[in-house]
């Protein structure tokens, strides 16, 4: 077997956390203060990340549910492997994505509840012809924070196969396989190689490459992108307004590669003491193990400050033979009620808080001034569906990790008495980045007790 | 001249249409239908129990007395109409229209508002559709001769109406336009590495750079961009040469640039079909030749035209050599594509990678296996293709193609070594695509067979009539009844008896339960566990059948014209890369027809649509 995938844990911590990452984001604070952009009121502070984790296929409610509410919650079953973070985050019970309710268009809940996540949107019912949901949540905060690091967003996935055939129930494919939207019809694909992920990151600084030569490429792309601008907008003219909007997508991307080539220009980084994993690893906790390091390492960097990762596509049907559950994840969430069921359902749970606990312990061991790098994060980890029987999308199992660079009051279960939206929430996180909005999607205002 | 090819359509404004029709009108002859007559009936019968008197959802169905009274309001019978196609309406609860009625009232709505008129066919729109990984891997191979597969790294396409080039999905963002970039400065130094006379096709001597680089740029882009390169494209393309060189940077170098324009240029991304593309939606007007010659190549290749396509659309004969030239693309190796990307995705042999068969009943699968299974039903696939075989193989044929691995998983001796060959299959009860490995497997849970997944995969892919998806709920077990007990089939059976479940249910499962006899990976037994299997069934048609071959059978004879018309339906959608509309009905009939005259051979198939009007031509569209 490969070992490349291996993770040099302590070079991970040793070399990153200390060589690299402080100095740089000292360097950078003023510089991005410079260009005018607000920066949290404190001085010195550390910037503030958020990231949003995507488990499929709805939760067994009766094993992630705390039974009280408050402080000192005893943990159920499926977070258990979360103790010893247990002061790190808060559960957050009775937020609903209304959206994600059919509203006349019958079935196909999991297209709803992975395209409604981030949104707050009710996705067109369209298998392809003209697919709509809204701006997810983390694209408009990578807009607004896009002066301040290299790359505006991260978005991760965990499927490596996308299945052929026709997708849920009538949805196009798009609303399953991505949670993160640039624009209401444009979705932003995720990565799911982490050899891909890492060179992203970390392209521009290629080993043994000469100075000269890199400025010769950026003069070079600065001039493709300037000549198929040009072409795309000679095009556009012979065109009707359909085929217009793909030419705009493509005209979009490139006024946004434009950017990114400034931003690499202004924000070099230097290749992290961290083995470049060398592609999907076949086992699936070492592939998320991979993803959450590397979002790691992008947050400590500074490499960007917003990520999305889609554990498994809503619907999905792995089985998790590893944890010893050899049935399909989708096929076991419409339990019907059987007990049997739905323990092997909570087990998939277990084992994706197990990972998520993994994730946290990272973000929690690099120091960031005097606290740490999870202090300054704040982590939606949940699902569009509560119980994947009955797909309901109220209720849903939510919980949000991290400090918010001491906003948010984690350490607690917070039940909500009436049905709240998810977006409340966002318009929460977005104003602790300084990224003011008014509404998302179906938001009603802020939720304040976080 | 191009104007005696122009077709006005008088659409009323049916291209705005939300609603998708399949092309399909079952046995009902619409024009004889009237709404007061047979409509009202069906209405007042199913409908009225809730949107009469008590309005629910605002909704009152008896205003509409007439068909005066219905024209104005489109929308409503729009949504009538999704809904009642979707099993949506009437609720299950309460008394629900038969399959007759139900098609009744969905041919009259469709012929009221939607007519077609198939003297004009209306050929459609198809989104301009930027390459997908796969195209972008061969139409590079093709075009710099080595074979660099760039695209493994883009993000994946996403896919409707069951295929992954479908132009109004296939979105651009910006990380693959950064993978583009990138990318083309890896082909180029791939390229010029592996063969660099084939892009430098002349030296610069001094005081002829210039025009060497233009002779080496108009070369390159015109066959990226699979049409000639216009003079002012190369002017500017030559521009960007001219201003590395007065840089300082080498000739090759300089020309690198130029070149990493033309595959980052919209015209090398995207299918062309543009400059002669129709902004009208009412006028219809044929492709160009160039268009048509890429249209065939990626339909049948996936990949750009070769020379032979490009001259002919440069003569303009394409058109009237239009079957001798599928005849030649066919036999070309490079027609495999269609087994890959159009067989791979029609039959969702590409979900065969992500089956996961629980390794402790069944030992033997693994890699080997996997890879085997897909092989044959590649192999069986383009055998059809290329030796003029019916489609009806598809369904039930008395060979296949084995290696002895998967010989062994059959039961079928005198199959030695890992080569492929073909094998007869008297004798065993194989034979067709629904008694394959690959398909057998894609259809199962991982520790079990699942009945209904193989019913659903064969009304959807076989019949072309897809079951509703399920109500979110699925009841609970009633209390106290305690744990079902006894074969899959018994258990099965009981849980059906919820009239929720039952009228979709009684489509999927007999037509699952023929292939009981098959297990989760394909091998044949005789017992489910300790149960005995019973494999009979009944469709909701009314045919009774003993077996996969008892349904064979029926799929062969009585279902003829379903499975024709399905299959006609996956290629149209695949060649043309966009869903099917209600239009295109007349496309699909006359497909088929014709199909008939030519013994069901599937490369006549593959020539009827390249023939075909939605094939030929192109309107233009509006947006809402």
């Amino acid at each position: 077997m490969n070992k490349s995938w291996q993770i040099p844990r302590r070079t991970f911590l040793k070399g990153v956390g200390t060589a690299i990452a402080l100095p740089m984001l000292e360097a950078m604070t003023p510089a991005a203060r410079a260009l005018g952009a607000i920066e949290p009121a404190k001085a010195n502070a550390f910037p503030r990340r958020m990231a949003f984790v995507y488990i499929p296929n709805g939760a067994n409610m009766a094993d992630w549910t705390p039974k009280a509410a408050g402080p000192d919650f005893e943990l159920p079953y499926i977070l258990e492997p979360l103790k010893a973070l247990q002061p790190e985050f808060q559960i957050l019970s009775g937020l609903a994505l209304d959206k994600a309710r059919p509203h006349g268009d019958g079935a196909g809940d999991h297209a709803r509840a992975s395209a409604t996540f981030l949104t707050g949107c009710q996705a067109r019912k369209t298998a392809g012809a003209d697919i709509k949901a809204g701006v997810s949540v983390d694209q408009i905060a990578a807009e607004g924070l896009r002066r301040f690091t290299r790359l505006p967003s991260l978005e991760l996935s965990g499927d490596p196969e996308r299945p052929s055939g026709n997708c849920d129930s009538g949805y196009s494919c798009a609303y399953q396989f991505n949670l993160s939207w640039k624009t209401a019809s444009t979705p932003m694909p995720p990565e799911v190689n982490p050899r891909l992920v890492f060179e992203r990151l970390f392209s521009n600084s290629s080993a043994g490459e000469s100075r000269e030569k890199r400025a010769v490429r950026l003069r070079h792309h600065k001039s493709i992108l300037d000549f198929v601008t040009e072409d795309a907008k000679a095009l556009e003219q012979n065109l009707g307004d359909a085929d217009r909007h793909k030419l705009d997508e493509y005209l979009t991307s490139v006024r946004e590669l434009e950017v990114r080539l400034e931003q690499s220009e202004r924000f070099a980084t230097t290749l992290p003491d961290y083995l470049k994993p060398e592609g999907i690893p076949a086992d699936n906790e070492k592939h998320i193990r991979l993803m959450y390091d590397l979002m790691a390492l992008a947050f400590q960097t500074d490499t960007t400050r917003i990520a999305t990762y889609l554990i498994a596509h809503d619907g999905s049907n792995r089985a998790y033979p590893s944890i010893g559950v050899a049935d399909g994840h989708h096929d076991l969430s419409h339990h019907g009620n059987d007990e049997a069921k739905k323990q092997k359902i909570a087990k998939i749970n277990h084992f994706h808080a197990t990972e998520f606990a993994y994730f946290l312990e990272k973000l929690k061991s690099i120091k960031e001034g005097e606290g740490t790098l999870l202090d300054n994060c704040m982590i939606v980890y949940g699902g569009g569906i509560s119980d994947g029987n009955a797909h309901n999308h109220d209720n849903l199992p939510i919980l949000l990790a991290g400090r918010g660079g001491g906003t948010l009051q984690p350490g607690r279960h917070v039940r909500f008495d009436r049905e709240i939206p998810m977006t409340n929430l966002y318009l929460s996180l977005l104003e602790r980045l300084n990224v003011p909005a008014e509404r998302i999607g179906d938001s009603t205002g802020k939720l304040e007790d976080i | 001249m191009a104007y005696r090819w122009i077709v006005l359509i008088w659409l009323l404004s049916a291209m705005m249409l939300m609603v998708a029709f399949p092309a399909r009108a079952g046995s009902v002859q619409p024009e004889t239908l009237g709404f007061e007559k047979d409509i009202k009936p069906l209405l007042s019968k199913y409908c009225y129990g809730c949107h009469g008197e008590k309005k629910k959802g605002d909704l009152d169905l008896r205003i509409y007395v007439d068909e005066k009274s219905v024209a104005g309001d489109r929308q409503v019978f729009e949504k009538l109409l999704k809904n009642l196609q979707a099993h949506e309406m009437p609720p299950e609860t309460k008394l629900q229209p038969t399959a007759a009625e139900r098609d009744l009232i969905t041919s009259w709505v469709g012929s009221f508002f939607f007519p077609c008129d198939c003297n004009h066919p209306d050929p459609g729109h198809v989104t301009i559709r930027r390459l997908n990984r796969v195209e972008y891997n061969n139409t590079i191979r093709d075009l710099v001769g080595v074979d660099l597969q760039p695209a493994a790294d883009f993000p994946a396409d996403d896919s409707g109406y069951g295929f992954d080039n479908i132009g109004d999905v296939l979105s651009l963002s910006p990380v693959l336009l950064e993978q583009y970039l990138a990318a083309a400065e890896k082909i180029l130094d791939g390229a010029i590495a592996a063969n660099s006379k084939r892009l430098f096709i002349c030296q610069p001597a001094s005081g002829t750079k210039v025009e060497c680089a233009r002779k080496i740029i108009a070369s390159f882009a015109t066959r990226a961009f699979r049409r000639p390169v216009g003079d002012e494209e190369l002017a500017r393309l030559t521009a960007l040469f001219i201003s590395a060189d007065a840089d300082g940077e080498s000739f090759e170098n300089a020309i690198k640039l130029a070149l990493e324009a033309v595959l980052v240029s919209p015209h090398f991304l995207f299918h062309e079909e543009v400059a002669f593309r129709s902004r009208s939606p009412q006028l219809a007007r044929p492709i160009d030749d160039y268009a048509l010659a890429s249209r065939l190549s990626y339909f049948l290749w996936n990949s750009m035209p070769d020379e032979e396509l490009l001259r002919q659309a440069a003569r303009r004969t394409l058109r009237r050599n239009l079957e001798a030239e599928v005849a030649r693309m066919l036999k070309d190796p490079k027609a495999q594509a269609l087994a890959g990307n159009f067989a791979g995705q029609w039959l969702q042999l590409r979900n065969l990678k992500l089956a996961t068969p629980d390794a402790k009943q069944f030992p033997d699968f693994d890699e080997g296996l996997r890879v085997a299974m897909q092989k044959e039903t590649e192999l069986f696939f383009e055998f059809i293709l290329r030796e003029n075989r019916s489609v009806m193989e598809f369904i039930d044929a008395n060979y296949t193609f084995l290696n002895e691995k998967l010989a062994r998983l059959y039961g079928i001796g005198g199959v030695t070594g890992g080569d492929f060959r073909r094998v007869a299959l008297t004798g065993y009860k194989r034979g067709g695509l629904l008694t394959q490995a690959s398909i057998l497997t894609i259809t199962s849970n991982p520790t079990r067979t699942s009945p209904v997944k193989r019913g659903k995969w064969v009304l959807e892919n076989i019949l072309g009539t897809p079951p509703p998806p399920p109500p979110p709920n699925v009841p609970e077990l009633e209390a106290g009844k305690g744990a079902l007990t006894g074969s899959l089939r018994e258990r099965m059976q009981e849980h059906r008896a919820s009239p929720n479940c039952a009228s979709c249910h009684a489509r999927m499962d007999p037509i699952g339960f023929a292939f009981e006899n098959y297990d989760a990976i394909g091998a044949w037994r005789q017992k489910e566990g300790q149960f005995g299997i019973d494999s009979s069934g009944t469709l909701v048609s009314g045919e009774s059948f003993d077996g996969s071959e008892g349904l064979k059978a029926i799929l062969v004879k009585q279902k003829r014209d379903e499975f024709v018309r399905c299959v006609t339906e996956k290629v149209l959608t695949y060649a043309l890369g966009r869903g099917l509309e209600y239009y295109d009905k007349c496309a699909v009939d006359q497909i088929t027809r014709n199909l008939s005259k030519e013994h069901y051979r599937f490369s006549a198939l593959i020539l009827e649509v390249a023939k075909s009007a939605p094939f030929q031509m192109m309107r233009g569209k509006t947006i809402l």
